[in-house]
């Protein structure tokens, strides 16, 4: 492990913002810490860097415990939540300070920023402030400043948040991209599940200051291992009692049941479906038009339902009865998920 | 837009009549009358009375006590605003409120402080006598008193342009590895300049034209703690109207080039926002 962190705790005042965190990192591997707004992400991101002193544990970077080496001497490349680029200085000059505080000759200076400027795309516009410059620029010139002096850890805090939707989407490749071809091990913290899905190499989840699971992008959203995580990804639909809902196992102690769009089938009334005996009978609510496809609002069993159904199936109506399939749901019991899986799909079934 | 009714017309022009009548009786006419005083027996009685030996003194100590709590307020008001801004401490609050304490008492208990601390009475007066140190009734006196009623001025310019901005770029610059001073000076200085020439100016004019505490502490000694404005009351009591008013004539010139100062610096901060 290149970056590890070892029951690290930190209190601000009676406030828990890490409670034992721990977690390991792979050199060149970009973590996503995701996590509700005040679950501790930036708190653990700034100990990293040395900004904040956890009260117990250890953080230990290639081998070495870093807790008493200041943050100045880490040689970790940070980019603010805020961008913080120095706002009386060019862009030049705020690439160039990490390099001119480690006393670099000028003719270096001006070969790795011109470098940096032209991986960032922002040629000819060295010499702007950055109240000149728009959100994304802007992001781009925190990354390069915080890559000048060649860190071997990037941390990056909330790096698109600031940024408006559609350049978000660029940029986030753009991100990965630059990541990947300069090998450097980069954190970055985030709120939107997909950012981190799409980006990262490995999720963790931060929930209440604590890590409530480590893993790849489609593990933490398909397994999820706590109640928290379940709940977190995609658009849970969350009820009480699933016993309601037939041809599902019954475990005791079940508190909650957690079922994602793509966990439910709806059929129209004449269409063929394989599971038709286990379907249950449900009237549709609400239809919305989204750009990947129709999703659809169901009432069934005094519980509602979200499901998503594909542009080229027949159109269903407000209103319309409807025969809705749960394929399988994640019920919680204290602070664990599990999932359970419909029955019908492991019997045999006739099609007639 | 808002449109102008009639009666909102009157009430505006009223207010603004109101306005420049007080400017005009409250401010002008004195200012205009202190330029007529001082020049009423012709220029060469005022330059006489303004290259008066006590005058040119009275002058000297003036613009010395000044810059004396420029520098001074200088260094106490980063510290203190930097302090109150970037570090949480116990007793926060307290200094907070007291650093606002020398416009919150009146001038003349400011002076009695010092004349109560550094006077005879004083349990540390043998103390002074021994290492041969003149407070009251001498230089460092009126310097102190200066100093004390402008303590304020620079710190609470300074603070809320601190407070407002928060401190992640000192923080990237520090991850990358600048000391403290290179931080401060091109970080923070930049941003704070403005702020700090205009609790300069204030500063600056608060001191010339302190009367109270001064007046207190320095023992009216013609040509020794005789500031401007001291030297003005002396000559005043003394029925020399003329040169009484040829020496405020010169604050006034002083507090006018302070004003200008002012609205440039303002100007200029604006601008670069
Ligand atoms: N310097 C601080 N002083 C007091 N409380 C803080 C401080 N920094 C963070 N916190 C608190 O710790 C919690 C976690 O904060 P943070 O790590 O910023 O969360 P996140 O980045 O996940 O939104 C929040 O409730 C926040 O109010
Ligand atoms: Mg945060």
């Amino acid at each position: 492990m290149y970056v590890e962190l070892k029951n690290i705790n930190k209190h601000f005042g009676s406030f828990k913002a890490s409670d034992n965190v721990s977690f390991g990192i792979e050199k060149g591997k970009l973590i996503g810490l995701l996590g509700p707004s005040g679950s501790g992400k930036t708190t653990i991101l700034r100990m990293i860097a040395g900004l904040e002193n956890p009260d117990s544990g250890e953080i230990i970077i290639d081998g070495k415990v870093i807790n008493n080496v200041p943050a100045s001497k880490r040689g970790i490349g940070f980019v603010f939540q805020s961008y913080a680029l120095f706002r009386y200085m060019t862009v030049f000059e705020n690439i160039a300070f990490g390099l001119r505080v480690l006393k670099k000759s000028e003719n270096e200076i001006k070969e790795r920023v011109a470098e940096l400027v032209k991986l960032i795309g922002l040629e000819g516009l060295e010499s702007r402030y950055p109240s000149q410059l728009s959100g994304g620029q802007r992001q781009r010139v925190a990354f390069a400043r915080a890559l000048a002096p060649n860190p071997q850890l990037l941390l990056l805090d909330e790096p698109f948040a600031a940024i408006d939707a559609k350049v978000r989407q660029e940029l986030r490749h753009w991100l990965k991209e630059m990541i990947a071809k300069l090998g450097v091990t980069s954190i970055f913290v985030t709120h939107d599940q997909d950012e981190a899905i799409e980006v990262a190499d490995e999720i963790i989840i931060t929930n209440k200051g604590r890590i409530d699971q480590i893993g790849k992008p489609l593990d933490v959203y398909s397994k999820p291992k706590t109640a928290f995580v379940a709940s977190f990804f995609g658009q849970p639909n969350i009820f009480k009692d699933y016993n309601k809902f037939h041809s599902f196992d019954t475990v005791p102690n079940v508190e909650q049941a957690i079922v994602r769009p793509e966990f439910v089938k709806v059929t129209k009334k004449n269409e063929v479906q394989k599971f038709k005996n286990s379907a249950e009978e449900g009237v549709v609510t609400d239809i919305a038009f989204r750009g990947s496809g129709i999703e659809i609002t169901v009432l069934v069993n005094g519980e509602t339902l979200t499901a998503r159904r594909s542009f080229d199936e027949a159109a269903i109506a407000v209103g319309e009865k409807v025969d809705v399939f749960i394929y399988r749901l994640f019920v919680t019991v204290g602070e664990n998920a599990f999932l359970l899986e419909n029955k019908s799909l492991r019997e045999p079934v006739v099609v007639i | 837009m808002y449109k102008e009714t009639t009666s909102s017309k009157i009430v505006k022009w009223t207010l603004i009549g109101i306005s420049i009548a007080f400017v005009i009786l409250m401010l002008l006419l004195p200012l205009i009358t202190v330029i007529a005083e001082a020049f009423k027996q012709g220029f060469d009685i005022y330059a006489k009375a303004v290259s008066d030996n006590y005058t040119v003194k009275a002058i000297w100590l003036t613009l010395e006590a000044t810059l004396l709590a420029v520098i001074i307020n200088t260094v106490f008001g980063l510290s203190a605003a930097w302090s109150l801004t970037k570090f949480h401490f116990k007793g926060k609050k307290v200094l907070t409120t007291l650093i606002d304490l020398p416009v919150t008492v009146s001038p003349i208990i400011a002076g009695l402080i010092f004349l109560l601390t550094f006077g005879r009475q004083s349990p540390i007066y043998p103390l002074l006598q021994d290492w041969d140190i003149k407070i009251v009734f001498a230089v460092p006196g009126i310097v102190l008193a200066t100093i004390f009623v402008t303590f304020p001025f620079i710190s609470r310019e300074l603070i809320p342009v601190l407070e407002a901005r928060g401190n992640d770029e000192e923080e990237a610059a520090a991850l990358m590895g600048a000391k403290g001073w290179t931080i401060f000076r091109k970080i923070t200085f930049p941003h704070i300049k403005w702020a700090f020439l205009y609790g300069v100016v204030l500063c600056a004019a608060r001191a010339m034209g302190e009367f109270g505490a001064v007046s207190v502490i320095s023992g009216h000694l013609r040509g020794k703690t005789n500031t401007l404005p001291l030297h003005v009351e002396i000559l005043f009591n003394e029925f020399q109207y003329v040169p009484a008013f040829a020496v405020s004539s010169i604050l006034v010139m002083l507090a006018i080039a302070i004003l200008i100062a002012r609205s440039v610096i303002e100007y200029k901060g604006r601008k670069k926002i």
